[in-house]
């Protein structure tokens, strides 16, 4: 079964990158045995600059519409119990489609571009975030929810004073694994035409010039440690009772 | 009739009567009530402990008093006013709760756990902060505690934490739900006393729910006991209980040796004890012996000068002209007049001793305690006849 119009989304991904590096003199390229070339990587660091901060951009709003998303289905969830089956089975079935299928799906909806990348990479992290916070509230002791009960508070103070920071370091959990497979999925959205470090990784060339590929692939890694630290210091001030020596 | 009394003193120090309606309490798609048309008075400041096997609706019939359980028939009032009048988390606030759990906040600290209910009932921040310094001293913690996190307290500190947020907001009924059953015996037993002591301080109206009959004994000013089905079995005193359990039920929950647990609930001072015959040093022999003559303890007790006891003397003591400085055996256990009898029987046993000599409060003599009288008392004519009666009466 061919669909044209897919066909030609096709095209319209790959256009705008698969020719970008042309035709510029490439010393390292006359020593294809040569892994990494220095030589170009110092003269050309400064081309990964926007592509960094692309990259950046499209993982923090994918995640923190992600977070949005799946907060806001948790907490429902966590009212309605009968809600929680069919949402895992949701947020799982999301988590399923390959990427590169699902730029495609939505194309003629949102058309090329970050918008596109940012829905499909969010929908990637419901999962993970959805489940953490699920986790994070049914690990509350029962006995602190029915001390809190017992002593008169109402359902959303025990959600919020109570469920709620008890569960952070679950839901923090989430946020870093979403965070971290973000920077991976992210380097794809590419080929929907958003940018980021996939510029760098899926241009031409580059199976025989991987100097480019691995400038980026560090980055990435780099990313995703410094972002990674960041949730982790915020789970730590957060939760300061986590780190108290018990008696 | 006394709880017109204890209504009007507990209104004074901020405990209200809690009166049981023909509560009910009926599971849905279960064909027997938990808790079956409760009738029971709690009257203002008293201790009322709920006691029962598991499954008899004890914890149920308490957790319906701050509707943790709704109710659903009959009524609880609380003063004069029902408890379905206000909301329940309205309610749960002026209601001090404990649980066997503790449930603690693990996120916040000691002095923000006591702060909870005055916090949701809007009082000011220095209001809250010295109410819990107040609180940590009442229940014997160490006021550094108020900035430290429950994971770094005991499972006996965080127990008496509990109490102290229960009891934050002043409230007129408190509830416990087997408080220091999670907690080992030596601690339970130092909380218990704690308990007993801050009481006679506070003297609030408080719902005790226990499984353990000694410690229902011990705590309660009255004892509801329960049987399966949600119905109270007897409603009494714990003296009553003892001497006089309504059926085969109490009987057998209260256990064959209720008349050694009669012990723990006098005191030295309640029975007749034995007068001494005493002996100064220095005075003659003879004037001794023939005071031992009429004596129900055939030995002799030395004094001081001012009536404290020293010791015993045996007939060697009494071979010379005069009462020697030195009695010839050592004093043994010295009771108080305000010791638990238990426990005087006790030290009794523990010292191989058959009399012991009572002290008042100054440390002079009071008289003397002996096996025998333990042993007269708990085989009394009435203690006797009761327990024929027991057996032999007819049910009817």
């Amino acid at each position: 079964m061919t669909n044209p119009s897919l066909i030609a989304a096709a095209g319209e991904v790959g256009k705008g990158f698969f020719h970008e590096r042309t035709s510029e003199s490439l010393p390292c390229q006359a020593k294809p045995d040569e892994v990494f070339c220095f030589d170009w990587a110092r003269h050309h660091i400064d081309r990964f600059g926007t592509p960094t901060l692309q990259h950046i951009e499209l993982v923090v709003f994918s995640v923190l519409l992600g977070f949005i998303v799946a907060f806001a289905l948790a907490l429902l969830a966590h009212r309605r119990g009968w809600l929680r089956p069919p949402l895992l089975a949701v947020t799982g079935v999301l988590y399923t489609i390959p990427s590169l299928a699902f730029f495609f799906l939505l194309l003629p909806i949102t058309g090329l571009g970050r918008d596109t990348a940012i829905i499909v990479l969010a929908a990637y992290t419901l999962q993970i975030i959805y489940r953490n916070t699920m986790l994070g509230l049914a690990n509350v002791p029962d006995s602190v929810k029915d001390a809190a009960r017992g002593m008169g508070l109402t359902e959303r103070q025990l959600l919020w004073r109570v469920e709620l920071p008890l569960a952070t370091p679950e839901i923090i959990a989430g946020l870093r694994i979403a965070t971290v497979s973000t920077v991976a999925i992210a380097t794809l959205a590419v080929f929907i035409g958003a940018g980021g470090l996939g510029t760098q990784i899926y241009g031409s060339g580059n199976l025989t010039f991987p100097t480019s590929v691995i400038i980026a692939g560090g980055i990435g890694i780099l990313l995703a440690f410094a972002l990674d630290g960041v949730l982790l210091l915020a789970q730590r001030l957060t939760t300061p009772w986590r780190r108290v020596r018990p008696a | 009739m006394p709880s017109e009394e204890a209504t009007e003193r507990g209104s004074s120090s901020g405990a209200s009567a809690v009166r049981y309606a023909g509560a009910t309490k009926r599971y849905p798609g279960s064909a027997k009530p938990a808790v079956d048309e409760l009738t029971l008075e709690v009257p203002a400041g008293e201790i009322c402990v709920l006691v029962g096997p598991s499954g008899c609706g004890k914890t149920t019939a308490m957790r319906m008093v701050n509707r943790m359980v709704e109710p659903s028939g009959g009524d609880i009032l609380i003063g004069e006013r029902s408890v379905r009048e206000r909301s329940p988390a309205q309610l749960r606030r002026e209601i001090g709760y404990v649980i066997q759990q503790i449930g603690l906040f693990p996120h916040r600290t000691i002095a923000q756990n006591i702060g909870a209910v005055p916090q949701l009932l809007g009082w000011k921040k220095e209001r809250t902060a010295a109410r819990a310094t107040e609180l940590l001293a009442l229940v014997g913690l160490d006021p550094d505690l108020a900035e430290r996190y429950p994971a770094q307290l005991s499972g006996g500190q965080q127990q008496r934490v509990g109490v102290a947020r229960a009891l934050a907001a002043d409230p007129l009924v408190m509830l416990m739900d087997e408080p220091f059953g999670a907690i080992d015996p030596i601690n339970r037993e130092r909380l218990q006393n704690e308990f007993l002591r801050l009481q006679a301080e506070i003297g609030k109206t408080v719902l005790f729910v226990t499984h353990d009959i000694d410690e229902a004994i011990k705590m309660g000013d009255r004892i509801a006991i329960m049987r399966e089905g949600g119905k109270v079995a007897q409603y009494a005193t714990p003296a009553e209980l003892l001497m006089d359990p309504a059926d085969e039920f109490v009987e057998d929950f209260v256990g064959a040796d209720r008349a050694l647990k009669r012990l723990a609930l006098m005191r030295v001072a309640d029975i007749d004890l034995w007068e001494a015959p005493l002996a100064h040093v220095g005075q003659a022999t003879a004037e001794v012996r023939a005071k031992l003559a009429g004596a129900e303890v055939p030995y002799p007790l030395l004094v001081d000068s001012d009536r404290r006891p020293l010791g015993w003397l045996s007939e060697r003591d009494l071979a010379g002209e005069q009462v020697p400085a030195r009695p010839d055996s050592p004093l043994g256990p010295l009771l108080d007049r305000d010791d638990v009898m238990r426990d005087a029987l006790a030290d009794m046993l523990q010292g191989g001793a058959q009399y012991a000599a009572v002290a008042d409060r100054q440390g002079r003599i009071h008289g003397v305690l002996s096996v025998e009288i333990i042993s007269e008392f708990l085989v009394s004519p009435k203690a006797k006849t009761e327990e024929r009666a027991a057996t032999e009466r007819p049910r009817d």
